[in-house]
This record gives C-alpha cells, structure tokens and sequence, in this order.
C-alpha cells in the first residue's frame, strides 16, 4: 500500500480542523439585535477554507512525489525528525519551560536563565562559553529589564522568589 | 497648511527625531545583516512604539523602513550578499565595483542613490496621496468592503510558488482573527468553552511569533551554521567617497528618475514590493544605457538603478497605505497593524480624519531619507562589529526580547503564551511551504473586513448594493483580476491567455467609470475602452506568433 504523502497528511488535516469549525460555528450564539449575524463571517471564511483545502488535498494526490523528508534532505522517520529539527524543538521547549515557570522566577531571572539555556544549547557548554553565556544573558536581559521597567514604564511579571520585576 | 505645520512640530522634535535616528540605525543594520529581512526590523520595532504617540511610533518604524533599505546595499558591496531580497541587483555592479578597489565609491553610489530616491518617492507620495484619498471621500460601507476584498484578494499575488498554500494561508489569517469577542456584538466565537480563547489572540503577539519568532527558528536550526558568525565579512576599514559619489548620481540623473519611478509605480501596486523593483529598474538601466554589456562588471548605472528604485517603493507602498488604507506587503500591513494598536482606524478616508497623523507620516518619511544619510556611517562601523556576533548569541538575545515586548502591549502573560503557539504555527508553516505574508495580511485585514461588511448590511441587506455602487463594482472587478494574478504570473510568457489578461482586465474595468458621475471619470472609461480594445488588438497579433517555453502548453 502506498504511503499518504505530506500535502496530503496536511489537507487531511485541514479538513478536519474545518469540519470542527463549521461544527463550533453553529453553536455561535445569535443576538436579536444587528443585522449580520455573528457566525455569518466566520462560516464564511471556514466555508472559503473548507473549499481552498479539499483542492489541496486533490493536488496532492495528483502529484504524490512532493512534500516529503527527503525533499527536505533529511532522514525519513522520527528519528531523522528530530535529528534535523533538534535545535527548534530544543528552543520552543526551553521557552516553554520559561512561560511555565514565569510567575515564579520572573521576567528578569526568568528571563537571564531563558537566555543562557538558549545560548548554552545552541552554543556548546565547554566552561569557556558557560562564562559566556551567564555573561550575555545578564547583561542582554539586564538592560531589556531596565529599559522596559524605566524607560518604557512596563510593570513586568514578577517573580515569587526574589520578588523582582 | 496648518495641518502641515502641526504635524511638522509633531515630527521636529528632538524626541522624536531620537527615536527615528535609533530606527534609522537599526533599520540600517537590519537591513544589511543577511537573514534578517525589512519586516522583521519593523515587527519588532512595535512593542517600543506602544509608550509613544501614534505618530512618534509610526515615524519610529519609517526610520527603520528606510534604514532597512538602504542597509541591504552595505552586504551587497562589500560581500556579494545583498542584505535583503531589495538589493539583489546592486550586487550585480556593486560587488565587482568594491573588488575592483573601488569599494569606497561603490558604496557612496549606493547610498547616494537611496537618498535621491527616497526624496523623489517622498515628494510623490506628498503630493499624489491625498489626491487620491479625496476619492475615498466618495464611498460608502459597499465601497470600503469592496476595497478590502481587493486587498484579501492579493494574498494571491503574495502566495509565490504555491498558490493554494497561499491562499489557505490568508484564509487562516482570516480565522485567527475571527477568535474571541468579535467587535460588533460582543459575542465568543470559537473559543471552545475556554477563557484564553474567549479573550482571542492579540495583533501583536501573533504577528512577532509567525514571523520573527518562526524565523529565528530557521536561522538556528542547523547546529553548524548557528554557530558561525553572521557574515565572513573581515576587518573593513572603509570611507564612503560622498562627494564624489553624489556628482556621479546626480550626473546620471536620467537613470536615477526613471529608476525611481519604476519603483514608486512597483510600490503603489499591491504585493509587488521592493525586491521585484530593484531588478526591474536595473534592467531598465541596462537596456537603456548605451554600453549595456559593462553592466556587471562594476559599472555606475547598475548601482545607481536598483538603489534608487528599492527607496522609491517605500513612498509607492506608503501612498497605497495612506490613500486607500489597504497594506501592499508585510511592512505596511505591521504599520497598519500599529496603526490600529493606537486606535486609529486606517481608511480612504484616513487623510481626511486625522489629517495630522497623515502628515505626520509624509513628514517622517522625508526626514528619514536625511536620517539614513546621516547615518550610513556610523551603520557601516556597527555593521562591521555585528558580523563578529555569532548567530546563535543573536537569536538567543532577540527570543527573549520577543517574549518581553509582546508582554508589554497588555502587560498578559497570555501574549506570550501566544506569541509561542504561533511561533511554532509559523515554523511549521514555513517548513511546510505554506508562506506566511498572505496569513498577515489576513489577520489584519479581516474584521475591518467584517466591520464594514456589517455596516453595509445594517444599511441595507440589499446584496444588489455591492453591483450598483461604482466603486464596489470597480474593486469586485479588480479583485477578479487579482485573484488570477498569481496564475498570471507563473504562466506569463509560457501559455497565450497570458497576453489577454491586462487588456481583458483594463475593459473590464471601464464600466465601473461610466456608472461614475461627472464628464472625467466616464471620460477615462472611453479612454479606457479605446486603449484596452486596442491592446487586445495587438494581443491577438502577438498570439499568431506566440512561441511557448519549451515543454509548456498553449
């Protein structure tokens, strides 16, 4: 049997996504009051969608050779998933980690440890560049921290422990 | 004129001509890095702008607009990288210039050439704009709704390669921005039962993470590269030759005209932006110039043509902005975007309303040519220091810099919580081919979309309103046109339907002029009959003799 190419995983994708949206679009709660309707733009749009994704999905039945691992020069699998796509999946982690820990570190130290994981991953972690890296990350969020909470007058989420800004 | 002199006292001051000059250098900066493109300069320029006033924000970003610009020649001459897509042909004279020991010279020319550029663009944007916006005095909710369909339509020509993953991807932006509270009623939409989707996704946040956050992502993705530096670039130790270099340009003033308008003329279109008017003007220059085969080998014409062009399209994109309130590309579709971060809905009828803020915007654009003049120096020395930086210390920096700056539009973690979904959305688009400029446009034209759909349906639900109207019948019919473009594009010079499509779209278009009142505008519509018939004339003929590429089909 013949492997759905990528295009196709996506179209298929998009169909579904579009078929939970016209669903969700019915239970959009009318008012008695203006003359559109609050649905009648988004079912617009959902049904424009709807119809720009089922030609997607034909197209990529007629071309099965596109959108595929090894158009991309990498290996096909998971493992080669995530082999070439390390470093983005490293870094969406990382600030995902930070957002989570955020009310509890903080914008600045938050901040600091974001920047200096950020670095040390992308950058290696001989002593040299861990040296390096503490010292970017301070003085980098140090003077965001000072110019967004002085010059710009933004209150910047603060965090438990140290009880800064 | 007291608007002139109010908006003027808006933009001279030191204030304001501080943070231009601080946009100027970034914009410059940004611009000659390669890999950091114009848009991304102006999208994370937005969170500085939410403390200032609308026109010191947007003034702000037209300094790094214009930086951004000019910027892309400095890369350009001196490593044969053209620093964004706007200084593709500058590369062709300019790099050959600087080997061939003149780098001093080749760089003058450049920056001559953007200054003069950018003067002519700004001399045409101050007087054709508001000409042109006194049109939009005229419509009505059918007529604005009309316009912004046109708009939508672009994301077509925006698509690229893909067309179909184009359009979905300005259909998305379109979702997105449907998400939440809508504006008219208050009432959620799609927000599943939760209250992070109730409060629906910020302009802001989620046009930093599509396209900066996404972006970074792809610079650093490739462990080797994140690690080099950002250009082999060496030590430079370079003087830009001013004098001489303005003589020249000046000398060439016919290049430097026509160069000029070429790119304004590219910058009013909708999605035909610098990088396609920079390659135009230069091989306009070539054709013309009585020695076309020096060109590429360091001659001072093909330095002088695309520069002036790639300025000019500031001030083309801007007059498409300021008169009809419907962005050309990604760096006005953010400046509209700012624009309605500090309340200000942007309309044809935008000069008229805030004439100010109008002024404002013609006033900065002016100062920003002198700006980036000044500047080019200083941008040089800097530019020089921060191709030592290495890649990955500068995507580090700027990630954290995103997540702080969304954070400052509302003071909500929630921002940056969307900030990252979209930044993931927009990588995984990116890989995927989906482009990402048709989503933008979608998010931020889609409820002015909806908002004057409403308003032209509460006046009356009589759909036939949209067919009476002559400029709703003239921007439906564009937007016919517009929606084939991209297929245009890819198929022009390959397949004989290619030669009808301007002459069809120019007939097609004049009745929407004699449905207008007075003598000129039906006047026009003879004109336009007169000239469309006559070109699909000669349409006809060149079909009789059409050659397709090889392997194509008629």
């Amino acid at each position: 049997m013949r492997t759905l190419n990528r295009d196709t995983v996506i179209a298929i994708l998009l169909l579904l996504f579009c078929g939970l949206l016209a669903w969700s679009s019915l239970h959009i709660r009318q008012p008695g009051y203006g003359t559109l309707k609050p649905s009648t733009w988004p079912q617009i749009i959902v049904a424009v969608l709807t119809l720009f994704s089922a030609v997607y999905f034909v197209q990529s039945l007629s071309y099965p050779g596109s959108g595929s691992a090894e158009s991309d020069g990498r290996k096909p699998g998971l493992s080669g998933f995530f082999e070439y796509f390390r470093n983005p999946i490293i870094c969406f982690a990382i600030y995902f980690v930070f957002l989570i820990t955020l009310p509890w570190a903080g914008a600045l130290v938050g901040g600091i440890l974001l920047v200096f994981a950020l670095l040390t991953v992308l950058g290696g972690w001989a002593p040299r560049d861990l040296v390096r890296h503490a010292i970017y990350a301070t003085v980098s969020m140090g003077f965001m921290w000072t110019l967004f909470t002085f010059g710009l007058r933004v209150i910047l989420p603060e965090g438990e422990i140290f009880s800064i800004r | 004129m007291e608007h002139i002199f109010a908006a003027f006292a808006e933009i001279a001051t030191v204030h304001t001509l501080l943070l231009m000059s601080a946009g100027a250098i970034a914009g410059l900066l940004s611009g000659a890095i390669p890999g950091f493109t114009i848009a991304m300069a102006v999208v994370l320029t937005l969170p500085f702008t939410f403390s200032m006033t609308a026109s010191q924000g947007i003034a702000t970003m037209i300094g790094v607009f214009v930086g951004g610009l000019s910027g892309g020649l400095m890369s350009g001459i001196l490593i044969g990288i053209p620093g964004t897509p706007s200084s593709v042909a500058t590369t062709f004279d300019g790099f050959p210039m600087a080997r061939n020991g003149r780098p001093g010279l080749a760089l003058g020319l450049g920056v001559w050439s953007s200054f003069f550029g950018g003067i002519i663009s700004a001399i045409c944007l101050i007087a054709i704009a508001p000409q042109l916006a006194r049109i939009g005095l005229e419509f009505q909710p059918w007529d604005y709704f009309a316009l912004v369909f046109f708009a939508l339509t672009i994301t077509a020509s925006l698509a690229g390669k893909n067309l179909i993953k184009g359009l979905i991807s300005g259909a998305l932006g379109l979702l997105v921005a449907t998400v939440g509270e809508e504006d008219i009623n208050g009432v959620s939409r799609f927000d599943f039962g939760s209250d992070y989707l109730q409060e629906g996704f910020a302009f802001l946040p989620v046009l930093i993470g599509l396209f900066a956050f996404s972006q970074l992502m792809g610079d650093i993705r490739n462990p080797a590269e994140a690690r080099r530096s950002l250009v082999q670039a060496g030590d430079i130790d370079i003087r830009i030759e001013h004098m001489k270099a303005a003589k020249i340009v000046l000398s060439r003033w016919v290049n430097l005209v026509r160069s000029a308008i070429i790119g304004i003329f590219t910058g009013i279109l909708p999605a035909a932006g610098s990088s396609i008017s920079n390659i135009l003007a230069y091989d306009q220059a070539k054709k013309a110039s009585p020695a076309p085969e020096k060109f590429g080998t360091g001659t001072e014409d093909g330095i002088i043509a695309p520069e002036a062009s790639n300025n000019a399209t500031a001030g083309g994109s801007l007059i498409t902005m300021m008169a009809l309130g419907i962005p050309g590309d990604i760096v006005t579709a953010v400046m509209l975007g700012a624009l309605l971060i500090h309340d200000v809905v942007p309309s044809p009828s935008f000069i008229s309303e805030a004439p100010v803020l109008a002024y404002s915007i013609f006033i900065a654009f002016f100062f920003a040519n002198f700006l980036v003049l000044f500047f080019q120096s200083v941008a040089l020395r800097l530019f020089v220091l921060v191709t030592k930086v290495k890649m990955y210390v500068l995507a580090g920096i700027i990630l954290a810099y995103c997540g702080i700056g969304v954070f400052a539009l509302n003071n909500i973690v929630n921002d940056m919580w969307t900030l990252l979904i979209f930044g993931v959305i927009g990588y995984a688009m990116r890989n995927l081919g989906f482009p990402l400029a048709p989503m933008i446009l979608g998010v931020v034209l889609g409820p002015i979309a909806e908002r004057w759909l409403a308003r032209a349906v509460a006046l009356s639900t009589d759909m036939t309103n949209f067919i009476t109207h002559p400029w709703s019948v003239f921007f439906l019919t564009l937007s016919l046109f517009s929606m084939g473009f991209g297929v245009y594009q890819r198929d022009r010079g390959k397949k004989v339907w290619t030669l009808y499509y301007t002459p069809l779209m120019v007939l097609a278009l004049a009745p929407a002029m004699f449905m207008m009142e007075g003598v000129i505008r039906p006047g026009i519509g003879v004109v336009m009959v007169a000239g469309g018939l006559y070109a699909l004339y000669r349409a006809h003929q060149k079909a009789a003799d059409f050659k397709p590429a090889a392997g194509e089909r008629t």
